[in-house]
């Protein structure tokens, strides 16, 4: 099992690679010990969204399935764990309608994902029909406000958002600030090591395989369509984990987190972190949100520009992706030292660049 | 009877002609050349600002309008310039880019000009048929709409530009092998799909509210009517943008504008997995 | 020997000193203000004047010696028009710069973000817009004016000099289908007739389809509760089409300034009523106009949003040194009383116990062929009286819910 941690399909390998894993662990693990409740808070808020980002990752980066859907099924689960919780009651029940919330976006990721990809759905006409599909919930969801919508006490309430439901609890406490954070910490971990595990088995070569040449995927022997399938379930089921526990953080969902411009965030984020690796999303995607935020809280008026000309710049400059072509710097600096590496670096950096089509 | 017939006719009118224009641009950026471009709204609010502008001035409204367009192809040519032009061989890149560019772009809109200015009213007046009166400009946008099309037509299949431009976005090596010069053709063909966006949004900035953001109401439309079109964009989009007219046009008559939007978009997605190449694969097999 | 006395008195006169400074910068310690304004993205053509007009109340305030002798900061954050922004603010302007009151918030959805997070502090939160009503939480106090304030002097009034027959074009979310009920009940209590509803999803611009079902219906007049920069394109479409009927509004006119930004005569024959428009002319007025415009010369219209944004700071500071305390408890003591009340521009507003909404001045204004603005009448003041009158009393009980007239408190 160990054996899968490392392989062709995820950068990073070796003692290195881990024990720097492990250093940030750690410091992740110790940090609420230092910093301050908000920060806390603030930073397990941004770990919600990742879940979403290494969904797309794999949908888009490894699966070759462009998918302007994440908000779909965040919608989905988000609503869906708030209309579980308000009916289910609070207590610990919230984890079972977490759980189930998810199960509701795999559903129907498996429903929309069968439809798409038996229908030979590909390339731009995926996204647009994801994108469609978004559309229509969101302008559905916009327009319950009267009290006539509601599964059972839990009311949809229109754009003004659906509210009301417990956070995520165990018996009668809630979890929240250094408990969310850990909890939090913990799940991208699985999560993380769950998506590199699937990557680097026999299933994650063909569903690169499948992003490389479908036809040639299937000339040996394999039903692309299933792996496919497989990709966009996994993919969305984790957008749709993002979206429960967005919904649990603030008690509280709209359709403006389903319509555009949220529906392109996701994309936006894969796209500038490098979308061709799990650590690299996961790395970019924390970085930029963090970003976001602080260019926000800091420069009024400025920031769309700022965040517009940070977008930019990383594209024109770094066209891996921002945390791809810092990384590839800091190795063609390693490297300068220890020539012999070298090929081994091309070798992956090749292999990141072939998914271009 | 006939107003109802008009109004009907009319109402097709309205929704194609607003597909038709702010498709256009994109049909030739999106559809000919690959260019996911997120700025697309931010050339149709250019078109639109700087035809207020002009009137402003003094200048007739249909000279500002045409100025607009050509200033938008410019600003194009020059965007193209600058950071589409990398962008060729990764496509998918080209959508983080104009996505960052439109961010730029609208929030410095706000800061330079404000918040929203001042409309200049619609032209031309009204006119009654039956119990319905009806606005003139809106039927000058109808035919604003077929003169595209078959402008568009006439560049791309008649001309020798035309042939080279298509030429260059089948297999750009090949064609510059054979003398073409690349990098003008594409250029030239980013700022006709710019100088078309801009063209929208002079001949609708009259009848809209103007604030920097306008462009948005666009672009879910014109990426829908481009991509239900298909892989052969002249062929395509304007049957597509006919079909989504007449289905949006029903809903909207008989349940209302909510059930006209998703209904449209409903039908996008079955279009889709019906022809998953888009309209026009089936235009072109009947054709050959 | 000596130096030790000088040494020690020394010492003790640092002590003392610095003792001394502490203490006055405990009481110069300024009063934070937290603000969640959007100044970008589309909001922001509503936003903008709702900044400045806290800008502007903080400034006076504090040249006219603060509130309670502090000083006041006001820490501005702008959230861009997303509730996720909203709520992520909100939680830092809470826990992080430990403001004393939060205000702000645009749409009733960036309202609804921010409920549950100020419902888990004793932070005492305003809410400066005219929104649908009926939320009843004690933690919040609502400023601008609401439905039964609005619509129950404008309809009345529509239906008596223009007919009764009524098509309602209203945006399709929250705030247009709950005053689209509004004008159903208020209809029916009038014996009037509403001759179609149109529902329109945010971000429609086009209204050909809509401009034909009007002139289908023949209505007598029309209630236009459209929202937002691409729904206003109906004005300009109506007009083009000669649609030439008479128009209510309770958000056009003084909110979204539309006279100012359509050419004429788009808002020709809209009427509308209002506890603010910067066409108001009173003695108070014009001096508030006048510092307002001193201050942001560009300022295209003062809107009813903004000059209430400039009043939550007063009714704050009015409420703040009448409690002689920050506290939300302390707040609501004074509220209880039913003494909370300001002299704004407009004239005397009161705080009401039960609601925690706001009594106005109501004006009902039509526009002009040449978009001018005239008072057509004056109704003196208008009580919240609607959430008292169905069981909302913020002094017994909080019920953290919004109502609406198809959503009912339960009785119990």
């Amino acid at each position: 099992m160990l054996k899968l941690l490392d392989g062709a399909q995820t950068l990073g390998k070796g003692w290195t690679f881990w024990s720097c894993f492990l250093i940030v662990l750690a410091a992740a693990l110790i940090y609420p010990a230092f910093a301050d409740s908000y920060d806390v808070g603030n930073f397990s808020y941004f770990l919600i969204w990742i879940f979403m980002a290494l969904g797309l990752c794999l949908m888009w980066g490894y699966g070759g399935m462009l998918s302007f859907g994440q908000t779909f099924f965040f919608g989905i689960s988000g609503y869906g764990y708030g209309v579980l919780a308000i009916n289910m009651g609070g207590g610990s029940t919230t984890i079972a309608a977490l759980a189930l919330a998810v199960v509701m976006a795999m559903i129907a990721a498996g429903i929309l994902g069968y439809f798409m990809i038996w229908g030979g759905i590909n390339g731009i006409f995926f996204g647009i029909v994801t994108l469609s599909a978004t559309l229509v919930l969101a302008f559905f969801l916009g327009q319950t406000a009267g009290p006539e919508w509601h599964i059972g006490p839990a009311r949809l309430n229109g754009f003004n958002g659906m509210k009301g439901m417990d956070p995520l609890a165990v018996g009668d406490t809630y979890i929240e600030g250094s408990a969310l954070y850990y909890v939090m910490v913990a799940l991208i971990v699985v999560v993380y090591i769950g998506l590199r595990m699937l990557l680097n088995s026999r299933i994650g070569n063909v569903i690169v395989a499948v992003r490389e040449n479908p036809q040639r995927a299937e000339m040996l022997g394999y039903d692309v369509r299933k792996y496919q399938l497989l990709t966009f379930v996994i993919g969305s089921a984790l957008a749709g984990l993002s979206g429960a526990l967005y919904t649990s953080w603030g008690q509280f969902i709209t359709p403006s987190s389903i319509g555009l411009p949220a529906a392109a965030m996701p994309i936006v984020w894969v796209a500038f972190s490098g979308r061709s690796d799990l650590t690299a999303t996961l790395v970019g995607s924390f970085l930029l949100l963090f970003a976001f935020q602080t260019i926000t809280v800091y420069s009024q008026q400025m920031a769309l520009i700022l965040m517009g000309g940070l977008l930019l710049a990383t594209v024109m400059l770094a066209p891996q992706g921002f945390v791809l072509g810092i990384g590839k710097l800091v190795v063609d600096r390693w490297t300068g030292h220890r020539r012999g590496d070298t090929n081994a670096v091309m070798a992956d950096t090749a292999r990141l660049q072939s998914d271009e089509t | 009877m006939s107003a109802e017939l008009f109004s009907l006719f009319y109402q097709f009118a309205d929704v194609f002609a607003f597909l038709i224009l702010s498709a256009a641009g994109l049909a030739i950026v999106f559809g000919m050349m690959g260019v996911i471009n997120m700025a697309h709204g931010e050339f149709i609010m250019c078109g639109a600002y700087v035809t207020v502008g002009l009137v402003r001035i003094g200048l007739p409204l249909a000279v500002a309008q045409g100025l607009a367009a050509v200033t938008a192809g410019l600003v194009g040519v020059v965007v193209e310039f600058l950071i589409v032009r990398r962008f060729y061989k990764r496509p998918l890149d080209s959508l983080l880019a104009t996505w960052g560019l439109s961010l730029i772009v609208t929030q410095s809109m706000l800061l330079i000009v404000g918040s929203s200015i001042t409309g200049i009213g619609t032209p031309e007046g009204s006119f009654a048929i039956g119990p319905y009166t009806f606005s003139t400009y809106r039927l000058v946008l109808f035919a604003c709409a077929v003169a595209v099309l078959v402008g568009l037509y006439i560049v791309f299949m008649k001309t020798r530009f035309g042939v080279l431009a298509r030429a260059t976005m089948q297999n750009a090596e090949m064609a510059r092998a054979l003398g073409a010069r690349t990098g003008r053709i594409y250029a030239i063909s980013f700022g006709i799909g710019a100088g078309l966006a801009g063209l929208c949004g002079a001949l609708y900035a009259p009848t809209m509210t103007l604030i920097p953001t306008m462009g948005a109401t666009f672009v879910v439309e014109s990426f829908v009517t481009v991509v239900v079109g298909g892989a052969n964009v002249l062929l395509g989009t304007a049957p597509a943008a006919v079909f989504l007219a007449m289905i949006r046009m029903a809903l909207n008559a008989s349940y209302g504008q909510i059930i006209g939007q998703i209904g449209m978009l409903f039908a996008v997605i079955l279009i889709i997995r019906v022809l998953p190449e888009g309209l026009s694969s089936v235009l072109v097999r009947r054709g050959r | 020997m000596k130096s030790a006395y000088w040494l020690s008195t020394a010492l003790l006169g640092v002590m003392l000193g610095t003792a001394a400074m502490v203490s006055t910068s405990r009481a110069a310690e300024p009063l934070k203000i937290g603000l969640l304004e959007d100044v970008s993205g589309d909001l922001a053509l509503m936003g903008m004047p709702k900044l400045h007009g806290s800008e502007l109340a903080v400034e006076e305030i504090n040249k006219s010696g603060g509130i309670l002798g502090r000083q006041i900061e006001l820490i501005h954050l702008d959230p861009q028009g997303d509730n996720a922004r909203y709520q992520e603010f909100a939680r830092r302007l809470l826990s992080r710069d430990k403001v004393d009151v939060l205000i702000g918030g645009i749409t009733s959805a960036s309202r609804e973000a921010i409920r549950p997070i100020i419902d888990r502090t004793t932070t005492p939160y305003f809410y400066t817009n005219q929104y649908e009503g009926g939320v009843c939480d004690a933690s919040m106090i609502s400023m601008g004016a609401i439905p039964e304030q609005q619509f129950s002097t404008l309809i009345p009034w529509m239906v008596e000099k223009f007919g009764k027959k009524v098509y309602v074009i209203a945006a399709d979310y929250n705030f247009g289908q709950i005053s689209a009920e509004w004008n159903r009940k208020i209809m029916k209590d009038l014996g009037g007739e509403v001759v179609g509803e149109e529902f329109i999803p945010l971000g429609i611009s086009q209204f050909a389809q809509t401009i034909q079902n009007i002139q289908k219906a023949k209505p007598d007049w029309l209630l236009t509760i459209n929202v937002g920069a691409a729904q206003d394109s109906f004005f300009e479409q109506a007009a083009a089409a000669n649609l030439n009927l008479p128009m209510g509004s309770s958000i056009k006119v003084m909110l979204g300034f539309e006279h100012k930004r359509f050419k004429p005569p788009a808002l020709n024959n809209m009427h509308a009523t209002a506890n603010w428009f910067e066409e108001i002319d009173t003695p108070e007025a014009n001096d508030f106009k006048k510092r307002w415009h001193a201050k942001f010369p560009d300022e295209t219209y003062i809107n009813d949003m903004g000059y209430n944004a400039y009043n939550a700071l007063y009714m704050y500071k009015a409420l703040v040194e009448k409690a002689k305390s920050t506290k939300l408890e302390d707040l609501r003591k004074v509220i209880a009383t039913g003494q909370a009340c300001i002299d704004a521009p407009e004239g005397q507003v009161c705080i009401d116990p039960k609601s925690q909404h706001t009594s106005h001045r109501m004006r009902l204004i039509s526009v002009g062929p040449q978009h001018q603005v005239t008072v057509e009448k004056d109704y003196g003041t208008i009580q919240p009286y609607w959430l008292g009158e169905i069981g909302c009393d913020l002094t017994k009980k909080n019920d953290k819910d919004q109502y609406t007239p198809s959503h009912l408190p339960n009785k119990s």
